[in-house]
């Protein structure tokens, strides 16, 4: 009896090419239906437009060019920790420890460039600490099996705690106009901060969606147990989102202290709520393993630019609040891709 | 069985044995691509034991999922003793006395024998307070009835399989169940309790129940039920009676061909025992020297020869598991030693065995094997990313001609390479765990229970890919409790107690494995 199945193999080569050939036409006649087809479906974009075009409607200053840099610049420092709490929440994790490690980098570059060291090896030295700080709550996960919940909460107080004990008084001011400029000034009119974030956050995609990096990230946190059998390096790819995390809170802390030109240990307060509820309302399971950083972005940009439009319409803070809320849930029931199927249609398993 | 048993399930004079109890006619489903039902008409009786029978994507799984409520149909009608049934949710079911055994059971672990009989309603005194009196002096009665001897205060975490099967049929029995559904109930449980489930359902058939039974096990079918319908494609093929057919005509309608040139053909046509191998085979590609695991497993030995395929069997309980996750490098050695084409594993982990050029098929393919979410794609090539990226970027292009290849090459029913792999059935997310080790290029796979769960026709398929791996050069270990499925392995371990009690040639296994069963008991 032969085997159909591996006489396959022989015809491999010439398989190859004309699956090449196919793959070729196909991509191109597709391009354009893609993008309009992706349009449709991305319900974020289309929240995202409606959200937009409400505001300019609420508003008149709403889409001038000052206003929108101005929620842009604004967004950029909870857009980086979004993305950095997206690679935790993809393998199913969640940092609790981001804002305090925003607060720990401020005061880390403020002090240390008070004491006359420069403003690029300050830089360096705060995004070593957030790194630690990120390294050791996944040394935790990893390695001592701590809840990711629950070591983060740890280390959320212990960089908090860190901050005080290094800033020794009250907040500590910048002055380094180089440090100001690189990471709040503008080049070509556009401001840095929001260059950064944009950066952060395409190079993020990118690798989440073309690299194995990206790919094993996916896998681990749609079944951590089928990565690990399937021979990924589950445990370091862990550990390495924590890390991560760390640095993109420590690169948001520099943002933020150059903003503020002060270094604090105040500051950044429920930074890691925001950065979760941006991921949550872009789209993301909490279980892990979907959602992507542009989502995650677009998730935080919906929250801060409903923020700004009612600022504009002079809503006052505490209202504001409510309607975050009610959006974080109406986003996550109707915009997050992952819920929609099951709340309109009954969730289809195996067709038999 | 005495009066206080009898009480338990009265047979009420009006159940008439022979009248039709649930008439199920027109009855369709279609999900996205896929007629999954296709105007079935089907009547199960009083007092009969019904076999559903088909390969998977047959149609029984929906049809089932649609009798205990779990699904909704897009056309056809339910009666239940002349009245119209709709069921939108598993309480309709329940309430009409549709009760559904699913194969994961669905019994609240933590809570006792008596709390799960009793559910939804247990019994209260004057004051709203539960009589707990009452409550266990029935589930026990109950329980007895049934045949089991078990604390009814018992957590049920803290029972058998067979036993929790037995407070399910309690549960069911309280809820005044006329139609009992089984899915595959015989799967996990070991021979002397299939014995015992089978003596249980001729009671509840005697008592006037309808039982719908559905399994892979043409043997058991033969030996228990009454009627076999049979599915294919989401179309009902036929009824049969059990007693008048050959299993072979039963084969036939499910799989929808004429199975005589197939490896299970051979055997049914009586050609000779049916052998997954070619018997051919070369030098030793890997070798295990007594390991232990420090409990359940001591002192095995064994080599793995290029082109061999070797089984490990023995019955439930006798370390089968432990020692598939040793050889996955799942679970950590006491003592002894592997060696994988001369490279000696020495810190044992899933990486470095897979590295060593393992493949690895676990028994849980959901929880073990696949990414339900991902697709595919991704799931197929999810052990190869080196091989199809250039610097960590994964080459696209590459990575797809190679999935549409192997997709074509083993036949996996999908509408293509990006639907998620939750949704497709049992036998076609085996073939995609297989997929994933085949373009990882390893040159040994170890199978756990590679067919559980897996019906007649797509079994047959994974033997066939599997004879296809072996006649190429590669070489692989079945680790299987199904002593006819060890059996047509080249070479033969039989596991007792935690280490191998014998070993047999092909040639040396009779046609009902009696000399693997002699080893089993040692």
């Amino acid at each position: 009896m032969e085997m159909q199945s591996y006489n396959i193999v022989v015809v491999e080569e010439k398989y190859m090419e004309i699956a090449a050939e196919k793959h070729a036409l196909e991509f191109k006649s597709s391009m354009v239906g893609k993008a309009l087809k992706s349009l449709v479906t991305n319900y974020l974009l289309i929240v995202l437009i409606a959200i937009i075009v409400l505001g300019s409607i609420l508003s008149p200053y709403f889409l001038t060019s000052r206003n929108v840099g101005n929620v842009l610049t604004f967004a950029a420092v909870v857009s980086i920790i979004a993305v950095g709490q997206f690679f935790v929440i993809v393998t199913g994790g969640i940092d609790l420890s981001v804002g305090s490690m925003v607060a720990l980098s401020t005061v880390i570059a403020a002090v240390s460039m008070k004491g006359g060291t420069s403003p690029f090896i300050a830089s360096l030295l705060a995004l070593l600490v957030t790194g630690a700080v990120g390294g050791i709550a996944g040394l935790l996960v990893v390695k001592a099996k701590i809840a990711p919940f629950v070591a983060t909460l740890a280390m959320m107080s212990i960089a908090r705690g860190t901050s005080y004990l290094v800033q020794i008084g009250s907040l500590i001011s910048i002055d380094d106009e180089g440090f100001i400029h690189f990471f709040a000034g503008k080049t070509a009119g556009i401001s840095n901060p929001v260059i950064i974030f944009v950066l952060v956050m395409l190079v993020s995609a990118f690798f989440m969606k073309y690299s194995t990096y990206g790919r094993r990230l996916y896998a681990i946190g749609g079944n951590a147990e089928a990565a690990r059998l399937s021979g990924l390096s589950v445990d370091t790819s862990i550990f390495s989102v924590y890390l991560l995390n760390g640095l993109l809170a420590g690169l948001a802390g520099l943002i933020l202290a150059a903003q503020l030109t002060q270094g604090s240990s105040l500051l950044a307060q429920g930074y890691e709520l925001d950065a979760i509820a941006a991921v949550v309302v872009g789209g993301a399971a909490l279980s892990g393993g979907s959602g992507n950083p542009i989502k995650a972005v677009a998730g935080g940009l919906i929250i801060a630019i409903l923020g700004n439009i009612m600022n504009l319409m002079t809503i006052p803070s505490e209202p504001q609040q409510v309607v975050k809320g009610v959006l974080i849930i109406i986003a996550v029931v109707f915009i997050g891709g992952e819920f929609k199927p099951t709340l309109f249609k009954k969730r289809q398993k195996n067709s038999a | 069985m005495n009066e206080t048993h009898t009480s338990v399930y009265k047979t009420k004079p009006e159940k008439k044995h022979g009248e039709v109890l649930l008439d199920i006619r027109n009855l369709s489903k279609a999900y996205p691509g896929v007629q999954a039902l296709d105007s079935v008409d089907l009547q199960i009786k009083r007092g009969e034991i019904h076999a559903l029978l088909g390969q998977n994507g047959a149609g029984k799984s929906t049809l089932i999922r649609m009798l205990s409520g779990a699904e909704i149909p897009d056309g056809g009608s339910l009666q239940l003793l002349g009245k119209n049934l709709t069921l939108r949710n598993p309480m309709d079911s329940q309430k009409a006395g549709i009760f559904t055994i699913f194969q994961e059971l669905s019994l609240v672990p933590e809570l006792s024998v008596a709390e799960n009989i009793f559910i939804s309603d247990l019994p209260k005194s004057t004051f709203g307070i539960i009589d707990w009196k009452i409550a266990k002096r029935r589930a026990s009665d109950i329980m007895k009835w049934l045949g089991f001897d078990v604390g009814v205060d018992q957590q049920v975490k803290n029972l058998s399989v067979s036993q929790k099967q037995g407070v399910e049929l309690a549960k069911a029995l309280h809820h005044k169940a006329e139609v009992v559904l089984l899915d595959e109930p015989s799967a996990a449980l070991p021979q002397p309790d299939v014995k015992r489930l089978f003596q249980i359902l001729g009671n509840l058939k005697r008592a006037g129940l309808a039982i719908v039974y559905i399994s892979h096990r043409l043997e058991e079918v033969q030996e228990l039920c009454d009627l076999a319908t049979v599915l294919r494609d989401g179309k009902l093929v036929d009824t049969y009676s059990v007693a008048d057919t050959e299993s072979s005509t039963l084969v036939r309608a499910m799989v929808g061909r004429n199975v005589n040139s197939s490896l299970l053909g051979e055997a049914l046509a009586g050609v000779g025992r049916p052998r997954i191998g070619t018997g051919s085979y070369g030098s030793v590609v890997m070798s295990v020297n007594s390991i232990s695991d420090g409990s359940m497993l001591h002192d095995i030995s064994f080599d793995l020869h290029e082109g061999e395929v070797l089984g490990i069997t023995g019955l439930l309980g006798n370390g089968q598991p432990e020692l598939a996750g040793c050889l996955f490098g799942n679970r950590s050695l006491s003592a002894g030693t592997i060696r994988i084409f001369d490279r000696e594993i020495r810190r044992s982990t899933p990486r470095s065995v897979i590295n060593a050029g393992v493949g690895l098929l676990p028994e849980e393919r959901k929880t073990q094997g696949l990414v339900l979410g991902m697709t595919i794609e991704h799931n197929m090539t999810l052990a190869s990313q080196k091989q199809f990226s250039r610097g960590s970027i994964i080459d696209n292009g590459k990575e797809k001609s190679a999935v549409d290849r192997m997709m074509k090459s083993l036949d996996v029913k999908a509408t293509g390479p990006s639907q998620i792999v939750g949704t497709l059935s049992g036998g076609n997310q085996q073939k995609v765990v297989l997929a994933k080790w085949l373009i990882s290029k390893c040159r040994i796979l170890v199978f756990s229970e590679p067919t559980r769960g897996i019906d007649v026709g797509a079994k047959e398929e994974i033997y066939q890919l599997i004879r296809g791996f072996v006649s190429e050069g590669g070489s692989v270990i079945v680790i299987s409790s199904e002593i006819p499925e060890a059996s047509m392995c080249d070479h033969v371990y039989v596991m007792s107690r935690g280490t191998f009690a014998g070993d047999l040639d092909f040639q040396d296994i009779d046609i009902h494995g009696d000399a693997i069963l002699q080893y089993c008991c040692s």
